[in-house]
């Protein structure tokens, strides 16, 4: 956890100071007992130490500020921590008044919130973005700093700004993470978890839906054989992935992109199957990694239509206890009475931590504000080259069929009877039998 | 070399005879047009380019020069001055080093520092580049020098139907006008139009359209850029290459409003690569308002930083080759620069 740099009291009746001048500059080195600002009482100058060492980052006063004591001014990260915000300092800065100017510390000065995750743009206090980004920014009234980076050393580019999935600006569409609100969570740094299966060929990646995580896609491996090497990402927020605060879909979309190139780099080649968000996901990195895919299998993928089942969702998520997750959970199926209690109770325990609860129905009121999808994968799906299965239940509650007939682009469809959302959890051996095929037909032997 | 020069049907000459065919077209229909140059007579030329127009046009118009370059360029300037359209050749064009004072202080310059009253309508042609294990004093690609010259216009055909075009728009110019020709390419064949017909100076040309990379190229690395770009396409990245062709005046609006659909620029040439075509193309760049269309850094490939090696492999390694060219423009198409 980073140390945070407060304005200290340093006089009896002191409640406001003048912060004068900063003796280091955002991103560098302090040591402890280093001078780190001056401030400016009605009676007092003083210099005042720096409480830890490490760098400094979210710098969030500026000279001649006046503030209130107690406030944050700063956060001082050790060595080696991940730059990311952990508990917002909420400061108001109020109107600066007279005081003694000093030159103001040079460009990095900003305040601006790094982007969790992603190598911040601002790591060295400059903001790192190709003019075209700029350029577009400035069009969509976007303030780049709220762009998380996806190009070299964290570099904003175009499509960053102009959100490439689905075409739509979808970055800032969302709550900034730091007016989130009360939270029982906290972002967490670190790579998303990518799990391994070995086997021989080419590997299948698999993406799970909101909600669950890697484990779900257990009856559907059994069902698949020992064979096929499997790579598992868990979704932020899902599994063992950390939590992350996230403003849209296409923020979303660039971190699974980035583990999808991590957890792939060792091949020339994979499948991709999503399912529902994973496979919204999973057509996001088809669209921007065409070369690298084989073949996708879709079952039931969102994106394709505004329509979902938003309270089944919001039900699941915030479900407590497994009397309340149940009933959901048939909701669900094709087939209500497959759920029974135990499975609920079971499932109840992989959710028990309300903190994880939390930042999955945050994650789902971002990606599906007001119980619509926002974000259309359609474009995505029309354009893609390589073989395609969309796998459906027929009593889908959730996201209706009818999005994928309705849907351009050249792909097969598997509609299935008997299956509801998640026919690879209801019916994985009919679905590990179309998803084989389908993999064979692309690469004999693979 | 390359499908663009492959077309079927018709008439196909090479590089070396589309020269021959523009200098013989332009004696036949003009008597004040003469060639000078060392062993270009009964000898045809240290790349065979006069081979016979001795015969065809007499000593007289097709004059051995003695080995001296200050001299015979000095002649030429002269000769220009005072009434002949004289194309002079080096035999490579390292050796135009020996002739600068005529080409920049007296060739360049008299026009403007005569009022106007005087101009210097003499072609140089000067055989360039490196692939031919000439070793450093005979491989060098030095136009971009010329660039900085004003008064001069600095050409460099990629194909032979624009090196009989561009010779016979050199020989319209009144001013003086220097022409690259690269070693590699004069046996290329490619359609060659029958008759006189004037390529325009100063008109980069689209030899492919792309959305994803601008590539600028000229002369052999025109053909290098386009072998590059049939690959990439097969990697899903789509390049555009532009034929520079003039590198002064230089079109700044095909490269602009290429680099303003794209977003990405590549400029690949075989002069060294400081201070050369790719340095003038990425700053022209950066100053005008395609600026705001750039998504990534501008990459300059050109040739190392040093003379131009005799032994083959290290001559080959020095200037950039179809996977430089490959290499590079895949790591900007997908962000890895």
């Amino acid at each position: 956890m980073p140390v945070e740099v407060i304005l200290p009291k340093v006089d009896m009746d002191m409640t406001h100071g003048t912060l004068a001048v900063w003796h280091v500059a955002p991103g560098d080195e302090v040591a402890k007992g280093a001078p780190l600002f001056d401030i400016e009482t009605d009676k007092a100058a003083m210099e005042v130490e720096s409480p830890a060492s490490g760098r400094l980052h979210f710098v969030t006063a500026r000279p001649g500020d006046r503030i209130a004591v107690g406030t944050v001014v700063a956060l001082i990260f050790a060595e080696g921590e991940d730059v990311v915000e952990v508990a917002a300092p909420a400061t108001t800065l109020p109107e600066p008044v007279d005081a003694p100017r000093v030159a103001p510390p040079a460009a990095g000065a900003r305040i601006a919130p790094a982007a969790p995750a992603l190598a911040s743009p601002e790591a060295d206090g400059l903001l790192r973005a190709t003019p075209a980004a700029r350029a577009a920014a400035r069009r969509a009234g976007v303030t780049l700093a709220d762009v998380p980076g996806t190009g070299p050393q964290g570099r904003i580019q175009r499509d960053d700004v102009t959100g490439h999935f689905g075409g739509h600006v979808g970055v800032q569409t969302g709550p900034a993470p730091a007016a989130a609100g009360p939270t029982l969570w906290s972002a967490q740094p670190g790579p998303l978890h990518i799990s391994h299966r070995k086997g021989r060929g080419v590997p299948l990646v698999l993406l799970h839906g909101l909600g669950t995580d890697s484990q779900s896609w257990a009856p559907l491996e059994k069902a698949l054989g020992p064979d096929r090497p499997l790579i598992r990402i868990d979704l932020p927020g899902h599994g063992r992935s950390p939590r992350r605060r996230l403003r849209g879909f296409a923020e979303l979309a660039r971190m699974m992109v980035e583990a999808f190139d991590e957890a792939t780099r060792a091949h020339d080649q994979v499948h991709l199957l999503g399912h529902s968000l994973g496979g919204a996901l999973a057509l996001a990195i088809t669209d921007i990694r065409a070369r690298k895919i084989a073949s996708l299998s879709l079952i039931a993928p969102a994106g394709l239509g505004p329509e979902v089942d938003a309270a089944a969702l919001t039900g699941i998520i915030r479900a407590s206890r497994a009397e309340s997750l149940a009933p959901w959970l048939r909701r669900l199926t094709a087939t209500p009475e497959g759920i029974s209690d135990d499975y609920a109770r079971a499932a109840m325990k992989r959710r028990a931590d309300p903190g994880l609860r939390a930042a999955q129905a945050d994650m789902a009121e971002v990606l599906f504000p007001d119980g619509v999808q926002p974000f259309d994968l359609r474009p995505a799906l029309s354009r893609l080259e390589c073989p395609t299965a969309l796998i459906w239940g027929r009593s889908d509650h959730i996201l209706p069929y009818r999005h994928a007939l309705a849907a351009g682009g050249d792909f097969a469809i598997h509609l299935l009877s008997g299956a509801g959302h998640i026919p690879q959890v209801e019916i994985p051996d009919r679905v590990a039998r179309i998803v084989t095929r389908h993999l064979a037909g692309v690469s004999p032997g693979g | 070399m390359n499908a663009m020069t492959q077309d079927q049907g018709l008439r196909t000459l090479s590089y070396a005879e589309a020269i021959r065919e523009a200098m013989a077209i332009a004696m036949e229909a003009d008597p004040t047009v003469i060639l000078m140059g060392e062993d270009i007579g009964v000898y045809g030329g240290a790349f065979q380019v006069t081979l016979d127009l001795v015969d065809r046009f007499g000593p007289d118009r097709v004059m051995d020069t003695p080995i001296s370059e200050l001299g015979g360029a000095g002649v030429a300037v002269g000769a220009a001055l005072t009434g002949l359209k004289p194309i002079f050749e080096f035999q490579f064009s390292d050796f135009a080093m020996l002739a600068m004072e005529q080409i920049v202080n007296q060739a360049a310059k008299l026009r403007y520092m005569l009022g106007g009253e005087a101009s210097v309508p003499v072609v140089f042609r000067l055989p360039s580049g490196s692939g031919t294990g000439a070793a450093a004093q005979h491989s060098q690609s030095i136009e971009a020098w010329f660039g900085h010259v004003p008064g001069l216009k600095v050409l460099q055909p990629s194909t032979p139907e624009d090196a009989k075009g561009m010779l016979l728009a050199a020989l319209a110019d009144s001013d003086p006008v220097m022409i690259f020709e690269h070693k590699l390419l004069y046996k290329m064949k490619g359609h060659v139009p029958e008759g006189s017909y004037l390529t325009p100076i100063g008109k980069a040309l689209v030899r492919r359209t792309g959305t994803d990379v601008t590539i600028v190229a000229g002369s052999i690395m025109l053909h290098r850029a386009l072998e590059a770009a049939e690959t990439l396409a097969g990697d899903g990245i789509s390049a555009e290459v532009i034929d520079l062709r003039s590198i002064r005046p230089i079109d700044h609006e095909t490269i602009l409003a290429s680099v303003r659909r794209t977003g990405r620029l590549m400029v690949v040439y075989e002069g060294v690569k400081a201070f050369g075509v790719g340095a003038e193309i990425s700053a022209m760049v950066a100053e005008s308002d395609a600026f705001d269309f750039l998504d990534a850094p501008i990459l300059r490939l050109g040739a190392a930083d040093a003379p131009v090696p005799y032994n083959p492999d290290l001559e080959r390694a020095s200037v950039p080759q179809v996977e430089t060219i490959l290499a590079a423009a895949r790591r900007l198409s997908r962000r890895e620069i």
